[in-house]
This record gives structure tokens, C-alpha cells and sequence, in this order.
């Protein structure tokens, strides 16, 4: 195989970045410790565990996100190009990237069930598992969309793309404030957002899990979505000019 | 594709053109296994986008590539093609040692990294990151990963622009030290003295098309190689152009300027014809100055 000495190396990389995986850990695990005072009566059914879904499905896929920006970097910077020029095949670094990308997807998830665990939130052993595992399988189609953003995007625009994708994806797919808050129209937005299925995956762990089936269907169904764009649009690229 | 099986290099028409501009406008090129050839041309000849064709990055509007009887992405999955891009970045969260590492590991049969870093001269840099390198340190990383997947087939394109004298001549004999057994190589430049001294055949490049092919000597004198300057009285351009081995001609007021590809034919018939001529000078063309008239976009004829 030779796409592990490649894989090690991605994997080497994106660990020395300490500052991007705290960061990654913090933000969303500050979020959760501030909302989960702030919005369980306003949403209702609400509950700090109900955050704690939100919030991991938000964390994981920024992670995911900000790892394939790394991606459109090095598609404007000529390093893509030198590794054209090698045996690693596209295949090899698509996957190896999407890899790297549900790795660091992994701590954001844990960091926020763990201030949901030390802030008092109960659950069964095999509900922190589910919310913990469950948030963070759900991030595949994430890591396909940010592949497929560093194929379309220069790293001029990746940080607003990037940046952009999140807030939509994180404050419309009823991450960061409820879905309960929001006026009808938008939340119907919402219901077609691949976060809010996310979130749903880990709110299954707190309300018992009524939508999994549909969660898990949406997010199956942008997964496979957005990986056959990832290989056209690559297979295209390489065909480019 | 027998005829050309042998070749290291064999490009048969090739043409890209990109709206109205004629990168490359049909070029033929057959390169034999040991060669080394330089592929000089002025910035903006075609030379780029030449290589990037014959690499298979880029995609030609016509013609055909083979790299040792492969096509150029299947001499680039066996390994046999080792290059070294001009503006192609490094990475800079990784040392010299992983990124030369990473690539050995993917090929087959790649040379100890160690070997790789020596024969590249970046032995005492391999625990630094790039971002701390200067132009010529960092070239000489590029040709690291070059040479570590042991190629039959060098490709390097500018490879010493960012390289002061010394590190250029060390650069030098590092790949005269790869080519001793039997590797081919294929660099660009816009330097003819590095052509000269460094290929031992030379193709020129201008406006996308071959304008010369071989050894460097025979380049230079195909192009013609004397110029002979005159004060000639009264003289008219027509009369000084239709002299023997005259190619062009140029005159301000008396001073003639003749481009001859010979030098003791004019010069007899100028002084039998212009008794009045004085002042004479007969120099032979240095290289540089035949290499512009070579790859002059628009040579200046009178």
C-alpha cells in the first residue's frame, strides 16, 4: 500500500498543528458550557444533553471543514501538482485527506460530552457512547464537502468559503441556537441542512431517538452525494487544461 | 508506437494553444536514453508548457507523448520520471527529511532517503523546515525528491534560477554525478551558457515552435556567425544586402552594420565594390548575441 507512508505523514502534519486541534476543542466545549445555561428553557424540549448534540455536531464538522481548507491551499500553492508527479494516486489522497479530516473531527466531539459530563449532564453509559460515536460517524459527508470546497475554492477565498460554510451550516442548521427559536420559514431551511441531521444523531441520545432513522437516511443520502462530486470534480481536475 | 519504444522521450506534434496565443505550435522531440538536453528559449517561449504536456499535466490540444514507450501517466505511477517543477511550493509544517521520506515511500524500489539527501547536497538541512530555506537551499530539496525515486528519466524545469554561482555549479555536478549511469536528462533554461556548458545537445524554443536542434556548435553556427562594421560612403542598404554572405544588414548614415555567415566573402567584395569604405571591423558573433538573434521574437531584417 502506499498510501499509508502518505497517511502518516498527513496525520504527522495536522497533530503539530496544536493550535488548530485546541482551538477545534475549545470553541465548541465553551459553547456548549455558555448555551447550556442559556437556551434549555427557551427551546422547550430542551436540555443540557439536547445542547450537547447541537454543539458536537457543530464542533465536529468545523473540524472537518477547516481540514479540507488545508486542501485548498495546496492546490494554489503548487504542492498538488508536485504530487501529481508521484505513484500516490487520487484516490490515495482523497482518502487520506478525508482521513485526516474525520481524525480531527474526533476531539471536538469528545471535548463537549466531556463538559456535558463534568456540568452534571446524566446519561446511560450507552448514551454518551451513542452521542459521542454517533455525532462523529456523521461527519463523513462533512469531510467530503470540505475535499470538494478545496477542489472549487483558491486558498484566497478559502478562508471566507470555509468560514461561510460553517456559520451557515452551524447557526441555520440550529447548531448554535435552536432549531425551536426559529420562525417557520427557517426552519424548514433547517430540515434540509445536513447539520441539523447531525445534531439530530446526537439529540437521539438525549430525547430517545424518534428521528434516527431520518438522520441517518439524509445523512447516508449527502454522503453519497457529495463523495461522487468530490470524484468527478477530481477525475475533471486532473483532466484540467 | 515500436518506432519510438527506444526513446526516453518521444513528443510528436504538439500543439496547445490558449485563445490566441501559440504556447507550444507543433513541436516534434526525440530524446535517446543517456542524453542530457537542454531546452532553452527565451521566458514566455513555450518551454512550460512544453514540459507540462510531455508530464501529462497538461492536457495537449494535439499530438502525442511517450516517456520510454509509456504514456506520461503511466511512466509517473512506475516511478520512472523524477522532476523538478520551478514554482511548485513546499510544505512548511514538515522538515526536508519527512517530505523526501514521504516520497520514497511511495514508490517501489526508491534509494535510501539518506543517499537521496546526500547526492542532493541537503544532508545538513534535513532536520529543517522549508520556510527557512533560501531559493537555491530549497531547489535542491525539490531535486531530493527528484532523484529519490531512483528515475531513468530527469525532468527539471529552471532548475538553478534561484541558485548563486557556487550552489549552482555544485548543483551541476550533482546531476553530472546521475547521469554517469545512463540516466537521461531534460532541463529548460533561458541561461545559453548553462546549455553550453551543461547539455550535450540543445533545443531552442521560440514563439512555441523548434527553431534549432543539437549540439550547442552547431546551433551557433547555423544561425551564421560574423558581423562586420564599416563606414561606407554612399552606400545604399540594397547594394550592401546583395553583397556574398550577407544575411541582413543595418545603416546609420555612413556606419554599416553586416550580419554575414561568413566573414572573408563580403569583406573582399565590400572593400572591391566601396573603395571609400574605412574603418572596418570583422568580429565574430558571441553566443549570447546569436542566441537572441535566434530567439528574437521579431528578428530585425533591413
Amino acid at each position: 500500500m502506499t498510501v499509508t507512508g502518505y497517511l502518516t505523514f498527513e496525520i504527522r502534519r495536522v497533530l503539530r498543528d496544536t493550535k488548530f486541534l485546541l482551538f477545534a476543542v475549545v470553541l465548541p466545549a465553551g459553547l456548549f458550557l455558555l448555551e447550556s445555561g442559556l437556551f434549555t428553557d427557551v427551546a422547550g424540549r430542551g436540555s443540557a444533553a439536547y445542547t450537547m448534540g447541537g454543539l458536537a455536531a457543530f464542533g465536529a464538522l468545523k473540524a472537518a471543514l477547516d481540514a479540507g481548507s488545508r486542501t485548498a491551499v495546496e492546490r494554489s500553492s503548487g504542492w498538488q501538482r508536485q504530487l501529481r508527479l508521484t505513484p500516490l494516486s487520487g484516490g490515495g489522497y482523497l482518502v487520506a485527506k478525508g482521513t485526516v479530516a474525520m481524525l480531527v473531527a474526533f476531539p471536538p466531539v469528545a471535548g463537549v460530552a466531556l463538559a456535558a459530563f463534568v456540568s452534571g449532564v446524566e446519561l446511560p453509559a450507552g448514551g454518551w457512547a451513542w452521542a459521542v460515536l454517533g455525532s462523529w460517524a456523521g461527519t463523513v459527508p462533512f469531510a467530503l464537502l470540505g475535499l470538494l470546497a478545496g477542489q472549487l475554492v483558491t486558498a484566497r477565498n478559502a478562508q471566507v468559503v470555509y468560514g461561510g460554510l460553517t456559520l451557515v451550516l452551524g447557526f441555520l442548521g440550529g447548531l448554535l441556537i435552536p432549531v425551536g427559536v426559529f420562525p417557520p420559514g427557517l426552519a424548514a431551511v433547517a430540515q434540509a441542512l445536513p447539520s441539523h441531521w447531525l445534531a439530530e444523531l446526537g439529540h437521539a441520545a438525549a430525547t430517545g431517538g424518534a428521528r434516527l432513522g431520518a438522520a441517518a437516511a439524509v445523512l447516508a443520502l449527502y454522503t453519497v452525494v457529495l463523495g461522487a462530486a468530490v470524484v468527478v470534480r477530481y477525475r475533471r481536475d486532473s483532466a484540467r487544461t | 508506437m515500436e518506432r519510438t519504444h527506444r526513446h526516453a522521450v518521444a513528443a510528436h506534434g504538439l500543439r496547445k494553444h490558449y485563445g490566441d496565443v501559440r504556447a507550444v505550435d507543433g513541436i516534434d522531440l526525440l530524446i535517446e536514453p543517456g542524453e542530457v538536453v537542454a531546452l532553452l528559449g527565451p521566458n514566455g517561449a513555450g518551454k512550460s508548457t512544453m514540459i507540462d504536456m510531455l508530464l501529462g499535466l497538461t492536457r495537449p490540444d494535439a499530438g502525442e507523448v511517450r516517456l520510454m514507450g509509456e504514456t506520461p501517466a503511466e511512466a509517473v505511477r512506475g516511478g520512472a520520471v523524477g522532476v523538478m517543477l520551478q514554482e511548485a511550493a513546499l510544505l512548511d509544517d514538515v522538515t526536508v527529511r519527512e517530505i523526501v521520506v514521504m516520497i520514497a515511500s511511495l514508490h517501489r524500489a526508491p534509494l535510501p532517503v539518506e543517499e537521496a539527501l546526500r547526492r542532493a547536497g541537503v544532508t545538513d538541512l534535513a532536520g529543517r523546515r522549508p520556510a527557512r530555506l533560501s531559493g537555491g537551499q530549497k531547489q535542491r530539496v525539490r531535486f531530493a525528491m527528484a532523484l529519490v525515486s531512483d528515475p531513468g528519466l530527469l525532468v527539471l524545469d529552471e532548475p538553478t534560477s534561484a541558485m548563486d554561482v557556487g550552489v549552482r555549479r555544485e548543483f551541476w555536478a550533482a546531476v553530472r554525478s546521475l547521469t554517469g549511469a545512463g540516466r537521461t536528462v531534460l532541463f529548460a533554461t533561458h541561461h545559453l551558457e548553462e546549455a553550453e556548458k551543461h547539455a550535450d545537445r540543445v533545443v531552442l524554443v521560440r514563439d512555441g515552435r523548434v527553431v534549432a536542434d543539437g549540439p550547442v556548435a552547431a546551433v551557433i553556427s547555423e544561425v551564421g556567425g560574423w558581423t562586420v562594421r564599416a563606414a561606407v560612403p554612399g552606400a545604399l542598404p540594397e547594394e550592401l544586402r546583395a553583397l556574398p554572405g550577407v544575411t541582413a544588414v543595418e545603416l546609420r548614415g555612413d556606419r554599416a552594420e553586416l550580419r554575414c555567415a561568413d566573414s572573408a566573402a563580403p569583406l573582399r567584395e565590400l572593400l572591391a565594390r566601396f573603395p571609400a569604405a574605412h574603418d572596418v571591423e570583422v568580429r565574430a558573433l558571441s553566443l549570447e548575441e546569436a542566441f537572441l538573434r535566434l530567439t528574437a521574437p521579431l528578428p530585425e531584417e533591413v
